[in-house]
This record gives C-alpha cells, structure tokens and sequence, in this order.
C-alpha cells in the first residue's frame, strides 16, 4: 500500500502516457465505447419510460367478481375482508347497484342518457379487486373458489397481454445490457492488451528488475478506465443534449402517458451511464492485464 | 550468497549452455566471469538472475533456490539485484532520471529518497549533467552509465553486469570497471562478464572464472 501511495503520480503519468502512445487508435476506442454506451443509454431511457408505463397499468390492473342471487350486502362485506387477505390482492371493494350504474354513466359520457331507457337500474352490484399481475391466476383460483361468487370477470386477455408486454420489455432490455457489456468489455481489453504490446520491452525490463505484476499493469488499468469513461462521457453528454431537447416532444405527442419528469429521466441515465463506464472500463482492464501474467 | 552445485542448462533447442557447473560466490566479492562469445557467460547470467533455470543441479541466489514455478518468489530475489544488461534495457522516451528511478519504484522507498540516490547514483557515474536528458539523446558509453546507476543506486546485495565494455574505446571500458569496482563493498558483490580480457588482469582481490564451451573453471579465487 505504501508502495501504492509513493507512486500515484508515476501511475499517472504512465497511464497518460499510454494513452498518448496510440491516439488515433485511442480515439477510436473511446468514440466506438461512446457510440455503444450511447445505445445502452437509449436502452435505459426506453426502459425507463417503460417501466413508469407499466407500473401505471400495473396499479390499474383489476378484476370484477359477482355474487350468487341472495348474497346480501352484509355477506358481500365478509368476502371483501376475505379477499382482501388473499396473496396478490392489493385492494377489494364494494361496489353496489347504484355506484356501478354511476360509473357506466361516466364511462358513457354524452352517450349516458341511454341508461334512461331503462325503467330499473339493470346493474349489479360486484367487487372491485385490484390485485398484482404476476399473481393473477392465483388470485383468480382463489376468488372462484370463494362461497358467494358466482363469476369471475378478468380481462384475462388484456391482462396477459400487458404481462407480456413488460415481460418482454425486461428480456430485450437485459439482453442489450448484455451485449452491451460484452461489447465494452472486448474493446477494452483489446486496446489494453494493444497498449501492453506496445510497451513490451518496458514491461520485461521491469520484470528483470523484480517489480510485481500489480506495480506494472496498474497504469494500464487506470489507462483503460480512463478512455471507457470518457467514452461514458461522451455518451452521457449527447443523451443529455438529446433528452433536454427532444424529450419534451414525446410529452407532447403522448399526453395522455405517465412519462418520467426531463429532469429525472436525464440524471438518472447519465449518472448509471457514467457509472457503467466506470465498471466496464475497470473489469475490461483488468481481463486486459491478465495477459501480462499470462506471459511471466 | 551464490552457490551452484552440478549445474547445467540445456535450451529448448538442445544447445547445451553450460555443463555441471560448480561455483561459489561470496559477499562482497569481485568476479570476472570470461570467455569468447556464445561460450556461455551470459547463459550463466541468466541463470543468476531467474530468466533461465538449471535443467540439472541445484543452484541458490542470496538464499532463494532457483527453480522453475517460482516466478513470485524470483521476482522477490531480483529486487535485491542490480542488473545491468549488456543491451542496457532502458526505457525510452524517460529522462535518465526517471530510468533509474524506475528501478526504485516498487521498492518501498519514500520519492524523495528515491530521487535523492538515483541523483546520487548518476553523480557517481559522471552523469550528473544529463539527469534530465532522454535516454535516446544520450550516446552509448553515457547509456551504459545510466544503467550501471539504475542498477546500483536501489542499494543491491549483488550487482551483475552482462557485458558492460562491449562496443566501449579503452579509455570508456576502463572507466566502467572502475565505477563498477567502487559500488563493490562488505556486503555487495559484483560480478562481471567480459572477452576483453587484458582489461581486467592482475587485480590481487578478485576472482577470475574462465567459461570455454559450456565448461566453467575457476582459475584464481580473490
């Protein structure tokens, strides 16, 4: 550690001095660890988008269950309590004739006056479950099973659909990740063990002269983490250009849509941008090193 | 400090280097190791420093046994070693500093010290002007200096020298024995190979060692 302490500068310096070595070819590293980072930062903002979307509908998500003919209201309350206590169910209420009319009246709009044409209320009272997507066969198992319920409604279809919609949001995103890393990972190593090559006869003396593995390949690693976050940098700054400017298009063109806040959106990916990078470069590094062990 | 019992080294290729080889060296002793070229001198060099291992026998450096698979332990060992190649090994585009100081640098020793002996080491080499000089700048005899400074100012327990009058005038040759000699003490011993050997006859205290073919022979002990 002391030997660590007395040499920051000369680390320095060497990792400086390894990346001036081969600039055209450095240059290059960083914009293609940009461009790469750049797409995962796409990823991130998309899935983030995603995920506040999803999360939105996740809490909509709800079933309705009815009654047998002359379950009244006092046992509809008992089985609200019971439901309540089922796994996956976030909330159940009551809903009787007169509220369940209300809400079709505001579901219809203009169009309501057409229920006057009945001379009785013709709804029926039901309970409104709202419940966890990732559990809504159980759920539904379990609220059928239930004395006092005749049928279950369950959107089953639109439900699935969403399901699978944010499943396969979170499979795509993971495998970009992924590829991402890997991608990163490669460049980096390569360009280590590009620099290592470079520097060769460097690296022998110093062997000859006794210094360990640690001591020769740290300037290399700093070197490598260095050029990856400036390619996180990069990247960082035209997604943070691109979310101030365009970001505000989509609002507009989705109004309706639950989109995460400009300022949210555009601190949340460039600082995971930056800290990737960070990670990225380092582990990159290190599997670029190891070819100087490889050689002892 | 040195001791090599039935030493011999074949190479991949099956060139025997060197045939059992049976040696002594003490602390603080002076060892001219002589003998044409490809005689085996350097072969025993390597040998000494961890870039070769015996292929029979047994061979120690200050206490470390020489055997292959020690990589971690031998580069321990070359810590307490000053070498100086006879292709020299500086690394280019560093001052003459900065080469020696290179030398220090994973010793455990504070920057100021390190700078304070390489400064030092380079004086004595008559280097004191070119400190700041690139080693690419500087000419041969001056880089030879450069690396006998870069061997010996991290203070070794052996100093090994592979060739250092090679391609030097008389004058410079001599000049390099001498400074070489003057880093020999109580503690650190100096071993030198050269073919030029009317350079270094007739010195009362040190050892002479012929190698002919492979062949060591020790033909007077200092």
């Amino acid at each position: 550690m002391k030997t660590f302490f007395y040499n920051i500068g000369y680390f320095l310096l060497e990792a400086k001095r390894t990346i001036r070595f081969n600039p055209l070819s450095n240059l290059f590293s960083v914009i293609g660890t940009g461009l790469i980072l750049f797409l995962l930062g796409m990823v991130l903002a998309g899935w983030t988008v995603g995920d506040r979307l999803i999360q939105t509908l996740q809490s909509e998500a709800e079933i309705s269950a009815y009654f047998d003919d002359g379950t009244n209201q006092q046992d509809a309350l008992l089985l609200v309590e019971k439901i309540k206590g089922i796994k996956g169910v976030k909330n159940a209420a009551y809903i009787n004739q007169n509220e369940a009319k209300a809400q079709m009246e505001d579901m219809l709009g203009n169009e309501s006056d057409i229920l006057g044409l009945f001379d009785e209320n013709p709804f029926e009272a039901y309970l409104d479950i709202r419940i966890n997507l990732d559990d809504m066969d159980q759920v539904l198992s379990n609220v059928r099973g239930l004395a006092g319920i005749d049928y279950v409604r369950d959107n089953r279809s639109v439900l699935e659909q969403m399901k699978g919609m944010m499943d396969g949001l979170k499979v795509l995103g993971l495998l970009v990740i992924l590829a991402v890393g890997i991608t990163t990972l490669i460049i980096i190593s390569h360009m280590i063990r590009q620099g290592i090559y470079n520097n060769k006869n460097q690296i022998n003396t110093l062997r000859l002269l006794g210094a360990p593995n640690g001591f020769i390949g740290f300037p290399f690693v700093l070197a490598g983490t260095v050029l990856t976050m400036l390619g996180g940098l990069l990247a960082a700054g035209t997604l943070y250009l691109l979310i101030s400017k365009g970001y505000g298009y989509l609002g507009g063109f989705l109004p309706f849509l639950p989109i995460p806040s400009i300022g949210e959106m555009r601190d949340k990916v460039c600082l995971i941008l930056l800290a990737v990078s960070a990670v990225l470069g380092l582990a990159g590094s290190l599997f670029g090193v190891t070819s100087i062990k490889n050689e002892d | 400090m040195i001791e090599a019992k039935g030493v011999t080294l074949v190479y991949h290729d099956g060139t025997v280097a060197l045939r059992n080889v049976e040696l002594t060296i003490k602390p603080g002793e002076l060892v001219y190791i002589t003998g044409h070229s490809g005689s085996g001198k350097t072969s025993l060099l390597k040998l000494l420093i961890g870039m070769e291992y015996p292929t029979q026998g047994s061979l120690t450096v200050l206490g470390q046994s020489m055997k292959k698979g020690k990589n971690r332990k031998i580069r321990k060992l070359r810590k307490r070693i000053g070498p100086v190649f006879q292709e020299f090994k500086l690394i280019e585009r560093r001052t003459a500093l900065e080469n020696v100081m290179m030398g220090m640098r994973f010793l455990g020793i504070s920057p100021r010290k390190m700078k304070e002996w390489s400064i030092s080491a380079l004086t004595k080499v008559g280097l004191e002007h070119k400190i700041n000089s690139k080693v690419e700048k500087l000419s041969w005899g001056e880089a030879q200096r450069v690396a006998i400074a870069r061997a010996v100012a991290r203070k070794p327990e052996l100093i090994i020298a592979d060739e250092p009058t090679g391609n030097l005038d008389y004058s410079n040759a001599v000049n390099i024995l001498r400074i070489l000699n003057s880093f020999r003490d109580q503690n650190t011993a100096v071993v030198i190979t050269t073919h030029a050997t009317h350079l270094i006859e007739n010195q009362e205290d040190a050892t002479y060692i012929d190698v002919n073919q492979g062949e060591v022979v020790i033909r007077k002990k200092g």
